[in-house]
């Protein structure tokens, strides 16, 4: 009886035998990719978490997909995926012809019908809000037959493409179309999703595996790694290992200073860094600590935020948590971003010039505490850091020291996940240690520095009326588009509504045997499908296995 | 006995009522929105949120929930996961109790059985180079962090001498194919570090309670007696001491029985081990409460059980102590 109960997991985990089975060419094998985070919807429109993006651009395409530069202003350099082909009617009007060779994994075509009900359900600020604000200038998207579609927008815009292309990865509106918005998260659809990517899926077992398959009939060429196994680990150290002792393949997440040495001396093992487009900053509020209905009775003057960034040494910040794998950051803008090379530098390290400025600002310690007071009132701030981010833990102290040296004092508040999330949200933090992962375009940076994204991701209310008309002008033109965006970049760093810190590249380990390895910043393993065995050096589980078909 | 028996009952079920209540209310004290990482990790729009928050009865006061929870526990339902919608508790629950039961019950078998074995002898040939050397050894191991012993030997045992596998219970990739033996091997490959981890760092205990133990009986008259009467020493100490030390050793192996399904969070976390104390700690962070009451359930009815077990358990050994 304890025998069987032990051993049904095993069975349940192996028992999915194929029913049908084949012998695997010289080149095809399988991979193991560990994960701290588990892709537990891996579905478009409940993404948001970055190993669900992941997963996700296995199984779901777009029309098309920006190039390797990934200048997204650049028309021209998008590659064809789910549309064959795109001709421009007019500068607002964009019509797509759909790859009459793409299928859902069920087998049903996809049609001009599933690409415009999910543009549809993307757009609508209700189920959507932070894709709706991207996709504003949309006006209509409509279909002319089964194979092609029609995008209308509002303006001629630079990244007007990018934003036709990449923001929406169609569902197959067959399956999807009669489930209520407010319970698709839950529906069996995201339990198991149908797509029409390179990979389909298999299973999931909660907090531990996902499988998918190569999809054999995939319309733009059969995927030579058969079988994806991602494997969930809570632990830094256990991830590790898993990629130490040949259990894993692949592992995304190495740390930046300990990892690379250990990686090194292992010849099946090889090192590559990518840019990411991920930003650390200190997001200062600009409402009361949880009160939106007040500015913040310390950080709603832009000088004090001013004298915070003059106080900080970025530099030996970045080198203490990130070696020489990050960048500084000056603006939202990641070091994947095309624009990352017209921002402007930000405010210079200069520790006397922020004593003067708060002097100046009526911040002063008349009592000799070494903390600032102005009007009873003392310059003591919260820094609320969420527990699981190791650079955050380790940037935070180092943060709360260099400010205390301007009479600054910094409360760090660590807060466990959720709790941080929700204060986060409900806006209960004075200054909040941030992370994003941008979007690839630079237009994403409305979602959180502009008015409007104050009902989505701006959970700091940052607003300025002028800052936004700067970026609208910078994301609209279609001339001058350099100067444009250094221009508004400039506008958002004169505001100070964050101390921008670091850009990190991702830091990524792979077996020596795979060929072909390429990854993108957007969209880590978009490739994969392409990699391939070195025939020479298979191990017993690219060669023994058989495949599920 | 049998009143005593029905009493004993009575009082374990209500404690385990207390402590079901108490928890309840505590988790929903801890603050922490189980749906507010959904805003920001999975980009889940408010108005399903909204709906979520209605179908985990999140939007009801606290005491109808309390109403609801007992209504579906008197069912035999624990409710579904938050997080991991829509498993049920009972089933996440099922399938982490027996890589639970399989750790802790290796763990608790060899400190009981080795642990106790070496006890014995150490008392057997108290103050030789043997005893010395082990209790230098056993406590040695005792003072030792698991998380960090079990980092010590996945580096040497499966980084550097690639003996046995780093981490998981099973192999993901075994064969489709593979037949009962190939996975009973696997299984086992890969529980030896973690069970051994456990067991270094804990089998001290059982050890020196048995040691001492064993030797307070060797100072007893009756052993004297036994001796004079010409029994052999394996007799006497196996048949006439040993058999004295189990109320003791009893006590201790009901102290240890909730570490059968409590497992060990840190030990299960560096081994990727898919047991109830990984399972526990993701619904904390997560502040899933239908998995998290599912857990701490299970762990203070294990307490409440062993502590029920012990007691029964010390009437059998000793009748000395058993109820008329």
């Amino acid at each position: 009886m304890i025998a069987g109960r032990l051993l049904a997991p095993l069975l349940m985990l192996f028992g999915a035998a194929a029913a049908e089975a084949r012998q695997r060419p010289p080149d095809h094998g399988t991979i193991v990719i560990v994960v701290g985070r588990e892709p537990s919807t891996p579905v478009p429109t409940l993404l948001g978490q970055k190993s669900n993006n992941d997963v996700s651009d296995l199984l779901f395409l777009r029309l098309a997909h920006p190039g390797r530069g990934l200048i997204t202003a650049d028309e021209k350099s998008f590659e064809p995926e789910l549309a064959r082909s795109w001709t421009r009617r007019d500068s607002l009007t964009l019509v797509f012809d759909l790859d009459p060779r793409a299928r859902w994994h069920d087998g049903r075509p996809v049609t001009a019908r599933d690409v415009v009900w999910s543009f549809n359900r993307m757009r609508d600020p209700a189920i959507d809000p932070a894709n709706a604000l991207l996709l504003r200038y949309l006006s209509s998207v409509t279909a002319v037959n089964d194979s092609r579609v029609v995008l209308t927008f509002r303006k001629s815009y630079s990244e007007q493409f990018f934003d036709a292309t990449y923001h929406v990865q169609p569902l197959p509106a067959h399956l999807v179309d009669t489930i209520p918005p407010e319970r698709f998260a839950t529906s069996a659809f995201v339990q198991s999703p149908v797509g029409n990517g390179p990979y389909r899926w298999v299973r999931r077992e909660a907090g531990r595996s996902l499988e998918l398959a190569g999809n054999q009939t995939f319309f733009l060429g059969s995927p030579k790694l058969d079988r994806v196994v991602i494997l969930t680990a809570g632990d830094a150290d256990a991830q590790m290992n898993l990629l130490l002792d040949g259990s894993a393949d692949v592992y995304e997440a190495l740390p930046p200073v300990s990892g690379p040495p250990r990686i090194a001396g292992n010849p099946a093992l090889r090192f590559q860094t990518q840019p990411s487009f991920g930003v650390l900053f200190l997001l200062f509020n600009q409402r009361a600590y949880g009160d939106r209905s007040r500015p913040h009775p310390i950080l709603s003057d832009r000088d004090v935020r001013l004298a915070l960034a003059m106080a900080l040494d970025r530099t030996p910040l970045l080198h203490s948590t990130f070696g020489a794998f990050a960048r500084l950051a000056n603006a939202p803008s990641a070091q994947a971003h095309w624009t990352s090379t017209l921002v402007p530098n930000g405010p210079a390290y200069d520790p006397a010039g922020a004593r003067t400025l708060l002097e100046r600002r009526g911040w002063i310690d008349r009592d000799g505490d070494g903390v600032r007071e102005k009007d009873g009132v003392p310059l003591s701030l919260r820094l609320n850091v969420v527990a699981s981010s190791s650079p955050r833990l380790i940037m935070a102290p180092q943060v709360q020291e260099q400010l205390r040296r301007i009479g600054v004092r910094i409360e760090i508040v660590r807060l466990e996940g959720p709790v941080w999330n929700g204060r986060r949200n409900k806006g209960e933090f004075d200054i909040d240690f941030s992370s994003s992962v941008l979007d690839p375009s630079p237009t994403g940076i409305v979602q959180s520095w502009s008015c409007a994204g104050r009902s989505g991701t701006n959970v700091a209310q940052y607003c300025n009326p002028s800052v936004d008309s700067l970026i609208e002008t910078a994301i609209s033109s279609t001339r001058d588009l350099e100067r444009n965006w250094r221009t508004a970049y400039a506008s958002l760093q004169r505001d100070v509504p964050a101390i921008w810190l670091a850009t990190p590249s991702v830091l990524f380990a792979v077996h020596t045997r795979y060929r072909g390895v390429t990854l993108r910043p957007e969209s880590l393993y978009s490739t994969m499908w392409r990699w391939s065995v070195d025939p020479t050096r298979r191990i017993a589980r690219d060669g023994t296995s058989q495949l599920a078909q | 006995m049998t009143r005593w028996l029905l009493r004993r009952v009575v009082q374990a079920a209500l404690t385990f009522a207390v402590a079901i209540v108490l928890l309840f209310f505590l988790m929903r004290a801890a603050p922490g929105d189980p749906l507010s990482r959904l805003v920001g990790e999975r980009n889940v729009s408010e108005q399903e949120i909204a709906v979520l928050r209605a179908r985990f009865g999140l939007d009801q006061p606290l005491l109808s929930q309390f109403q609801a929870f007992v209504a579906g526990l008197l069912r035999g339902d624990l409710g579904v996961s938050i997080e991991q919608y829509p498993e049920k508790v009972t089933s996440l629950l099922a399938a982490r109790i027996p890589p639970t039961l399989l750790l802790g019950g290796t763990v608790l078998l060899i400190n009981f059985g080795v642990g106790s074995w070496l006890g014995v002898r150490q008392a057997v040939r108290r103050g030789s180079r043997f005893d010395r050397w082990l209790t230098r050894l056993a406590l040695a191991g005792y003072a030792t962090p698991s998380f960090w012993l079990g980092l010590v030997l996945v580096a040497f045992v499966s980084l550097r001498w690639r003996l046995l596998p780093a981490a998981q219970m099973t192999d993901p990739l075994l064969p489709l194919d593979a037949g009962f033996g190939t996975r009973a091997v696997d299984l086992l490959r890969h529980l030896i570090l973690p069970a051994l981890t456990l067991s270094l760092t804990s089998m001290a205990l059982v050890m020196r309670h048995q040691r001492a133990a064993l030797l307070t009986v060797f100072r007893l008259d009756y052993i004297t007696a036994a001796r004079a009467r010409g029994l052999t020493e394996r007799r006497v100490l196996w048949r006439h001491a040993w058999r004295n030390t189990l109320v003791p050793m009893i006590t201790l192996l009901g102290l240890w029985l909730p570490i059968l399904v409590t497992g060990s969070l840190f030990v299960e976390a560096i081994f990727n081990w898919p047991g109830l104390g990984s399972l526990a700690a993701n619904a904390i962070n997560a502040r899933d409460y239908p998995v998290l009451m599912g857990t701490a359930m299970l762990v203070s009815g294990a307490v409440i059980f062993a502590g029920l077990l012990a007691d029964i358990g010390y009437t059998v050994a000793d009748p000395r102590v058993r109820p008329t």
